[in-house]
């Protein structure tokens, strides 16, 4: 059975994403050592150091989404599972750095789909415990594994059409977000093509660094960041970064 | 005391309160294994059923996995050994940690 990690880059004007996916390949190298499928355009390509043996697709990414006010590509995900040359994909976002070999172990299990619903934040603030106004829980699309069975199909393909009419799902779910966010979107996929009944999901929570704290250094074992006047640090830990600006440190 | 060491001792013990719960965290993620294709924390919970299980019951037998699934147990030796030594592995590496919180606060 073939086993591998799927992520997605594309550099905009602002952020050059590429540099995040370096670290982020370095890491999944050293640590899950799992083969490697990058799917990004010919421009961030162009740009990208040499990263040893990696698969690459090309596809030109679906533009139109913004986050605070600057390009943000991230509506591909539903891709996925077309993109995927694996029998079991790890997919995650190149801004999340695996310190350890913790995700590795998920591809082994029976189940066709694992999500996480949660995440923490590391600098204790609670940030991401969002009071629920919607109807149905979030996940964190930062982090999926899937195998290729025909009940994964059908939920990557109820995620395509509720892409199709977010505007409508968004509504019905009272998800107060208007922009396009993947976590809502497979949250409400999941709620559809399980019959809105409850769904597995992995049982960790996503360790992350909320936008405001600025990454200061970065090696092979762990990070350290500044909020405030707080200076912290965390190693032998997954991290997911938000601040963007990490792709300079 | 004046205020600038108090303010200064406030600020150490948030320090090391953040460092506490993100080395926890940690541990409760490091106590997820996998055994049989199901999901199951090696919690205090889970050695003591498998155990206890083992002792009083002829294998197989069934319990639940994180996502409350049926699972068979045919060898519960094996994933007894596979839960202990994962989560002395994880809580050995939170005392450790631990370790260098009591060190920030002499």
């Amino acid at each position: 059975m073939t086993k591998g990690v799927l992520l997605f880059c594309f550099d905009t004007a602002d952020t050059k994403y590429h540099s995040i996916l370096e670290r982020c390949v370095t890491l999944v190298k050293k640590n899950l050592k799992l083969p490697i499928t990058v799917v990004t355009n010919f421009k961030t390509f162009k740009r990208m150091k040499p990263m040893g043996f990696i698969n690459y697709k090309f596809i030109e990414p679906e533009p139109g989404n913004t986050k605070l006010g600057k390009e943000w590509n991230n509506v591909d995900r539903h891709m996925a599972y077309e993109l995927s040359p694996y029998e079991v994909t790890l997919v995650m976002d190149i801004d999340y750095f695996p310190f350890t070999d913790n995700l590795k172990q998920f591809m082994d299990t029976k189940y066709d789909f694992l999500i996480s619903k949660s995440a923490y934040d590391l600098t204790d603030r609670k940030s991401f415990d969002y009071k629920r106004f919607s109807m149905i829980d979030m996940v964190w699309a930062t982090v999926f594994v899937f195998r290729k069975t025909s009940r994964a199909k059908r939920l990557f393909d109820m995620i395509k059409y509720v892409k199709s009419f977010y505007p409508y799902f968004i509504e019905m779910y009272r998800i107060r977000d208007k922009k396009f966010r993947n976590d809502y979107a497979f949250a409400i996929a999941l709620e559809q093509a399980n019959g809105m009944v409850s769904y597995d999901t992995l049982p960790i929570t996503l360790p992350t660094l909320p936008p405001d704290c600025k990454v200061l250094k970065i090696d092979q074992q762990g990070i350290a960041w500044q909020y405030d006047d707080q200076i912290d640090y965390t190693r032998d830990q997954d991290v997911h970064v938000l601040n963007k600006e990490v792709a300079d440190v | 005391m004046d205020i600038r060491e108090l303010k200064k001792q406030s600020d150490l013990s948030y320090d090391i309160a953040v460092a506490k719960r993100n080395a926890l965290e940690k541990a409760h993620t490091r106590l997820v294994v996998v055994y049989n294709e199901h999901l199951f924390r090696a919690d205090p919970e889970t050695i003591n059923l498998i155990k206890t299980l083992s002792e009083v019951h002829t294998s197989p037998f069934y319990v639940l996995d994180s996502n409350e699934n049926p699972v068979e147990i045919s060898n519960p030796k094996e994933f007894l050994q596979i839960l202990v030594q994962r989560n002395q592995e994880a809580i050995s590496s939170y005392h450790q940690m631990s370790k260098t919180f009591e060190k920030r606060n002499d």
